[in-house]
C-alpha cells in the first residue's frame, strides 16, 4: 500500500515518555497513524502498548512529548476530551456495564431524554439501528450484557464506539478471548469500518489477525519502538524476530525499511 | 506480569518508612502520656499507671495480632468484640455454679470450641461462599451480641469463690512475682510469636502475597482461600484468648462484655501502619497501635480533675470534681481515630508526604508521588458473566414476574403475612396489629429506600442506624434543652443527618476509602455524638404539633378537626395508616421514579455495574455516589425525626441494628451486595419481609399446654442476622451465579453441545 506514504497522518505522537514511579513504561517513542489506515501494535506483555494508547486518549498524562491530531497539538486531560476529537478506545475489558441491557450500554451516559425521563422507546429503536448498521446479530437489545458471550460483548462495545462516529478507533487486545468465529466477525467489522474511512489501531498478540486486516505493523519493546513495517512488505517471521530481538536500531520507519529492502 | 513489576516498587518505599512509623508511634505515645500526666496527674502520675495501661492493652493487643493477619489479607473481622464476649460468656456459664457448674477444663474446652467455630464460620462464609467480609463479620457481630444477651439474659455472672479451685487458670489475671500482670506476658509472647510467623515463615509470605494481589498469588500456587480462612481462625482464637484473659481477671462477666472492642482493635492495627487495602501491616506496629489506642481511650475516659466554684447561699465553695466526657464521646472519638488512621496509608504513606517534606527541608529534589493511575487501571467490575438473562427466557405474565429480581421478596412477604394470619387469626388482621406492622415497616422502608441507591451504586452504608440516632438526638435535644420550636428542630436534625452523609461521601468519594470503612467510622461516630448530645439521658414530652409526625392519620385529622365518622371505611384506613407511612410512601414513589425512569437512575446502575465504564462514558460517578450516600443519610435522618415523634421520647439505643434490617431488605428485594442491582419496589418488599419476620417472631404464641410464649428481642436479632446472611448468599449463588442453572447444565452437558461461555 504505497499510497500510505503520502497519506497525511491523522494522529502523530512524537517523543512520548511516561514513567509510573520507577517503571519507565514509555521511552521517547513515536507513532503515526494515517487516515483510514489500520495499524497493528504488537509486543511482549508490559511493552507499553496499552500505556501508549492511553496516553493518546488522555487516560494517562504523558511526562513529555507531543500528541498531534490532524496536525494540531493536543493536551487531552481525560478520554472525554479525545472523544470530542473523534478518538475512541475500546478497553481490554470491554468497558460495558454487565448489569444493564444492550441498548442502555450503547447509550451509556447519553441516554435519550424525554422531559425529565429516559426516552426508552427511542433508546431501544436507535440501538437496534446501530446494531443493524454494524450487522451485529444479537437476539434483542433488551438482553443484559453480562449474559452475552465474550464475542457479542465485544461487538456491543464496538457498536457503542462507532455510534459516536469516530475518526480513530483503538482496539486493545480485542481478540484475546474470542472464539474463531467471533474473531472473523470482528475482523470483518474492522474492514467495514476501514471502508467507511475510519483509521484504526489494533493491539493483538495474534499476528495472523493483524496480517489479515492491517496495513502497517509497529513492534514495541520495553517502551520503545523497535520496528515499523508495511504488512505487504513483511512476513510474520520478520515481525516475530523483531518482537524477540528487536532494538531501537532496527526501528526505522516503515518507509525506510521498505527503501532498505529495495536497495 | 503487571503485578510482578509493580509489587516491589510499591513495597520498597513504605517498608523503609514503616520502621520509622513505629518509632513515630513510640514518640507520639510518650508525648500523649506526658499530656496525660499534665491533664490528670492523679491517674497518670502513679507509678503503676503504665502497668495498668499495659494490662488493659494486653487483651486488645492479643486481638490485634489476630486482626493483623486478617487485614493484611485485605479482609476485615468486625466480630472480634462479639467473639470475645461470647467466649467469655460460654466459659462463665459453663463454669459458674449457678449454671452448668463444670470443671475448669471442660469449661475452657467449650469456650475454645466456640471461638474456633466462629473463626471457621467467618472463614467459610468469606472464602467459600464469597460473602464480602464486612457483611459476614458484621452479621456475626450482631449474632454474637444476641447470643451473649440471650444466654446471660442480660444478667451479670460471677464466680470469685469457685475461682479459687482453679488457681492455675485464674493466675493469668494476677500480678506475678516480677511485679507485673501475667496478661502483659501473654501479650508480649503473642506479639513475638506473631512477628516471627509473619516475618519469617511461609504463613507470613502467603499472607502478604494474598493481600497484595490475590489473583497473582493464586497463579503462583498459593492457596489463598486457605490463607484467608487461616487468618479468620487466628483472629477468632486471639479473641478467644483475650476473652479468657479477661474472665481470669474479672472472675465474672457482664452482658456488655467486649462491646465495641472491634473498633479499638481495628484502629490499633491500622494506626500501627497496616493498610485497609491489604498487603501491608506488621505485628509490632499493631501492638504499639493497641497501646496507643488504649492510652487514648484511657485519657478520654479518665476525665480531668477540676475545681469548681459552687455558691451556696452567699458562701462560695471550692468543690473537687472530675470533668468527664459524657458517654458517647469516647466511641465518637474512637470512630474519628479509626477514620483518620485509615486515611494515613493512602494519603501520607503512599503519597510520600514525610520523605517529600524532609527532602524539601534539605533542599533536595522531591521523591515522586507514586502514581496510582486513574480510573483506567481499576479492574473490570462486570460480574456474574455466567448469569443467563432469565427475563429473556421468561414466558407469559407469570414467567415474567418470576424472572424479576424482586419476585422472591414479594412472594415471601405475602406468604409471611398469611403465616401470621394462620398463627394468630384472632389478632393478626386487626387494626392494631396492622398499624404496628405498618409502623415498623415504615422505619425499615425509609432506611432501605436510601440504602437501595447506595447499594445499587456498589457502595454500602453501615451508618444508617447511627445517623437515625444522631438526628433523633439532635431533634430531641434542640426542642427539649434549647427550646427550639419543632420545625426548626426538625430542619436542623435533617441537616445534621445530611452532614453525616456528606462526611461519608467525602471519605468514600474524595478520599477513596472503601464505603464500608468510611461508614463504619460514622457508625460509631454518629451514635456517639447522639449519645453525647443527650448525655445518655432519655428525653421526652415534646410539643403535640411535633408528635403529630408520628401519629395515626386519624389523630392528625382530629387535630385539624376533619376526622371522618367512626365505623366508615375511611375511618378504618385513617386509623391503620400513620402520617409517617404516608410520608414514606411519598418518598418511595419519588425515589422509585427517579431510580427507574430518569437518567440519574441509569447513572446509579451504570456506576454500580462498572464504575470504570461509567466514568469513561462521561458519567460523574463521584457525584452519583456522593448524592446517593447523602440521600441515604437524609432518609435515615427523616426516620430519626419520625422515631422521636412516634415514641415521644428519645432513647440512645434508637435505630440500633437498623443497618442490618435495611441492608437485608435491599438484598432480599433484589439488590446485589456487589452493586448494579436493586429497585425501590424490591427494597420495600424486602422491608415488608423484615417487618413481618420481626412481627412474627415477637408474636405471643399460645402453646399447646396453654402457656404463652414470646421470643425475646435479642433472639429475634440473631434471627435477622441469619436472614441477612442467607439473603446475601442466596443472591450471590442463585441470582448472580445462577447455581441452579449451572447444576442443570452440568447434568445436561453429556447430551448437549458445549455452550459458548463468556470470559470477563
Ligand atoms: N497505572 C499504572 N501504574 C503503574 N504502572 C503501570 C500502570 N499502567 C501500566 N503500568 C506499567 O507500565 C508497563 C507497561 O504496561 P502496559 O502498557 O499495560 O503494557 P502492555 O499493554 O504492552 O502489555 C508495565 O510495566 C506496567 O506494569
Ligand atoms: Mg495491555
Amino acid at each position: 500500500m504505497s499510497e500510505n506514504k503520502t497519506a497525511k497522518p491523522i494522529v502523530e505522537m512524537r517523543h512520548i515518555s511516561k514513567a509510573f514511579g520507577p517503571v519507565q513504561a514509555l521511552k521517547d517513542i513515536n507513532l503515526t497513524l494515517g487516515e483510514g489506515e489500520i495499524l497493528g501494535l504488537v509486543g511482549d506483555n508490559s511493552a507499553g502498548k496499552s500505556t501508549l494508547m492511553k496516553v493518546m486518549t488522555g487516560a494517562y498524562q504523558r511526562d513529555s512529548g507531543d500528541v498531534l491530531v490532524s496536525g494540531k497539538p493536543t493536551h487531552f486531560k481525560n478520554p472525554h476530551e479525545s472523544r470530542e476529537e473523534g478518538i475512541e478506545m475500546i478497553y481490554q475489558d470491554f468497558a460495558l456495564c454487565g448489569n444493564m441491557d444492550i441498548a442502555q450500554n450503547i447509550f451509556l451516559g447519553r441516554w435519550p431524554k424525554k422531559g425529565l425521563f429516559v426516552d426508552r422507546n427511542r433508546m431501544y429503536a436507535e440501538a437496534d439501528q446501530v446494531l443493524k448498521r454494524l450487522k451485529v446479530d444479537v437476539n434483542s437489545v433488551f438482553q443484559k450484557v453480562e449474559s452475552l458471550s465474550g464475542g457479542r460483548q465485544q461487538s456491543v462495545a464496538i457498536a457503542r464506539a462507532i455510534s459516536f462516529n469516530p475518526r480513530v478507533v483503538v482496539l486493545d487486545e480485542p481478540t484475546a478471548n474470542l472464539s474463531v468465529m467471533a474473531t472473523e466477525r470482528l475482523l470483518e467489522t474492522m474492514a467495514e469500518l476501514k471502508r467507511q474511512g475510519v483509521a484504526q489501531i489494533i493491539i493483538s498478540h495474534r499476528l495472523t489477525d493483524i496480517f489479515e486486516v492491517g496495513d502497517r505493523i509497529m513492534v514495541m519493546k520495553r517502551g520503545q519502538n523497535v520496528g515499523d513495517r508495511y504488512i505487504q512488505h513483511t512476513t510474520e517471521q520478520e515481525v516475530l524476530e523483531l518482537i524477540v530481538s528487536g532494538t531501537p536500531e532496527t526501528a526505522l520507519t516503515a518507509d525506510q525499511a521498505l527503501a532498505g529492502r529495495a536497495a | 506480569m503487571t503485578s510482578t513489576t509493580l509489587a516491589p516498587a510499591r513495597r520498597r518505599l513504605p517498608l523503609e518508612l514503616i520502621g520509622g512509623w513505629e518509632v513515630g508511634l513510640l514518640i507520639f505515645m510518650v508525648l500523649l502520656y506526658i499530656a496525660g500526666v499534665f491533664i490528670n496527674p492523679k491517674f497518670f502520675g502513679q507509678t503503676d499507671a503504665i502497668s495498668a495501661i499495659l494490662r488493659d492493652t494486653a487483651r486488645y493487643g492479643v486481638m490485634a495480632a489476630g486482626m493483623t493477619f486478617v487485614i493484611i489479607n485485605k479482609d476485615l473481622d468486625l466480630s472480634v468484640g462479639s467473639t470475645f464476649g461470647l467466649v467469655a460468656t460460654v466459659f462463665s456459664l459453663a463454669f459458674s455454679t449457678s449454671y452448668y457448674d463444670l470443671g475448669i477444663v471442660p469449661s475452657l474446652a467449650a469456650a475454645i470450641i466456640v471461638g474456633l467455630g466462629v473463626g471457621l464460620l467467618n472463614g467459610f462464609f468469606v472464602t467459600v461462599l464469597r460473602v464480602p467480609s464486612f457483611i459476614t463479620t458484621l452479621t456475626m457481630l450482631f449474632i454474637g451480641r444476641g447470643f451473649v444477651l440471650g444466654l446471660t439474659g442480660g444478667k451479670t455472672v460471677s464466680y470469685s469463690e469457685k475461682a479459687l479451685t482453679a488457681p492455675w487458670f485464674f493466675q493469668i489475671g494476677e500480678t506475678n512475682a516480677l511485679g507485673f500482670n501475667n496478661q502483659i506476658l501473654i501479650f508480649a509472647l503473642v506479639t513475638i510469636v506473631g512477628m516471627f510467623v509473619l516475618a519469617k515463615t511461609r504463613w507470613g509470605y502467603e499472607t502478604y502475597a494474598t493481600g497484595g494481589n490475590e489473583l497473582a498469588a493464586t497463579y503462583a500456587g498459593i492457596p489463598t482461600r486457605r490463607v484467608r480462612m487461616r487468618a479468620y481462625v487466628l483472629s477468632a482464637l486471639a479473641a478467644t484468648l483475650a476473652g479468657l484473659m479477661s474472665v481470669a481477671q474479672d472472675k465474672g462477666i457482664t452482658s456488655q462484655y467486649g462491646q465495641g472492642a472491634e473498633l479499638i482493635v481495628i484502629a490499633a492495627v491500622i494506626v500501627g501502619g497496616a493498610s485497609i487495602l491489604g498487603g501491608r501491616g506488621r505485628l509490632l506496629g499493631g501492638a504499639l497501635g493497641a497501646i496507643l489506642v488504649t492510652l487514648i481511650d484511657k485519657v478520654l475516659r479518665e476525665g480531668i480533675p477540676m475545681t469548681r466554684t459552687v455558691k451556696v447561699g452567699d458562701v462560695e465553695m471550692q468543690v473537687q470534681g472530675m470533668a468527664q466526657l459524657p458517654p458517647g464521646a469516647v466511641p465518637a472519638f474512637l470512630g474519628l481515630i479509626l477514620l483518620i488512621s485509615v486515611l494515613i496509608e493512602p494519603w501520607i504513606i503512599r503519597r510520600n508526604v514525610f520523605p517529600r517534606l524532609w527532602a524539601r527541608l534539605r533542599g533536595r529534589p522531591l521523591p515522586p508521588i507514586i502514581e496510582m493511575g486513574g480510573v483506567a487501571i481499576e479492574g473490570a467490575q462486570t460480574k456474574g458473566s455466567s448469569a443467563s438473562d432469565r427475563s429473556m427466557r421468561a414466558r407469559g405474565p407469570i414467567g415474567h414476574f418470576l424472572a424479576r429480581r424482586d419476585a422472591a421478596a414479594i412472594i415471601l412477604a405475602v406468604v409471611l403475612w398469611c403465616a401470621g394470619l394462620y398463627l394468630r387469626p384472632d389478632f393478626w388482621g386487626s387494626l392494631d396489629n396492622t398499624f404496628n406492622l405498618m409502623l415498623s415497616f415504615t422505619e425499615v422502608g425509609l432506611l432501605s429506600i436510601g440504602m437501595t441507591y447506595v447499594i445499587a451504586n456498589g457502595d454500602i452504608d453501615l451508618s444508617v442506624g447511627s445517623v437515625l440516632a444522631l438526628s433523633a438526638a439532635t431533634c430531641a435535644f434542640l426542642m427539649k434543652q434549647m427550646g427550639f420550636d419543632p420545625w426548626q428542630a426538625v430542619f436542623i436534625a435533617l441537616i445534621a443527618g445530611a452532614a453525616a452523609g456528606v462526611v461519608n461521601a467525602l471519605l468514600t468519594v474524595s478520599f477513596g476509602l472503601p464505603a464500608f470503612v468510611a461508614t463504619l467510622g460514622m457508625f460509631y461516630m454518629a451514635r456517639g455524638i447522639g449519645a453525647w448530645l443527650t448525655a445518655g439521658r432519655q428525653l421526652s414530652s415534646f410539643p403535640e404539633a411535633f408528635n403529630l409526625l408520628g401519629r395515626k392519620l386519624i389523630d392528625a385529622l382530629a387535630y385539624f378537626g376533619v376526622s371522618p365518622a367512626k365505623g366508615t371505611l375511611l375511618y378504618d384506613i385513617a386509623a391503620a395508616l400513620s402520617v409517617q407511612t404516608i410520608f414514606m410512601v411519598i418518598v418511595a414513589i419519588l425515589a422509585g421514579i427517579v431510580l427507574a425512569k430518569t437518567p440519574f437512575g441509569q447513572m446509579v446502575y451504570a456506576t454500580g455495574g462498572n464504575r470504570r465504564a461509567a466514568d469513561y462514558a462521561g458519567i460523574s460517578t463521584a457525584r452519583v455516589r456522593a448524592i446517593s450516600l447523602v440521600f441515604s443519610a437524609l432518609c435515615a435522618a427523616f426516620a430519626g425525626v419520625i422515631y422521636v415523634a412516634f415514641l415521644r421520647s428519645f432513647n440512645p439505643s434508637a435505630g440500633q441494628l437498623r443497618e442490618l434490617d435495611a441492608i437485608a431488605a435491599v438484598i432480599i428485594g433484589g439488590g446485589s451486595i456487589f452493586g448494579g442491582y436493586g429497585t425501590v419496589l424490591g427494597a420495600l418488599a424486602g422491608a415488608a419481609v423484615i417487618a413481618l419476620i420481626r412481627a412474627l417472631l415477637s408474636l405471643q404464641l399460645i402453646l399447646g399446654n396453654g402457656q404463652s410464649f414470646v421470643m425475646p428481642q435479642h433472639w429475634v436479632n440473631v434471627f435477622i442476622g441469619l436472614i441477612l446472611v442467607i439473603a446475601v448468599v442466596g443472591d450471590i449463588w442463585f441470582r448472580q451465579g445462577d447455581l441452579a442453572g449451572s447444576v442443570r447444565r452440568r447434568f445436561s452437558r453429556k447430551s448437549g453441545p458445549a455452550r459458548e461461555t463468556a470470559h470477563v
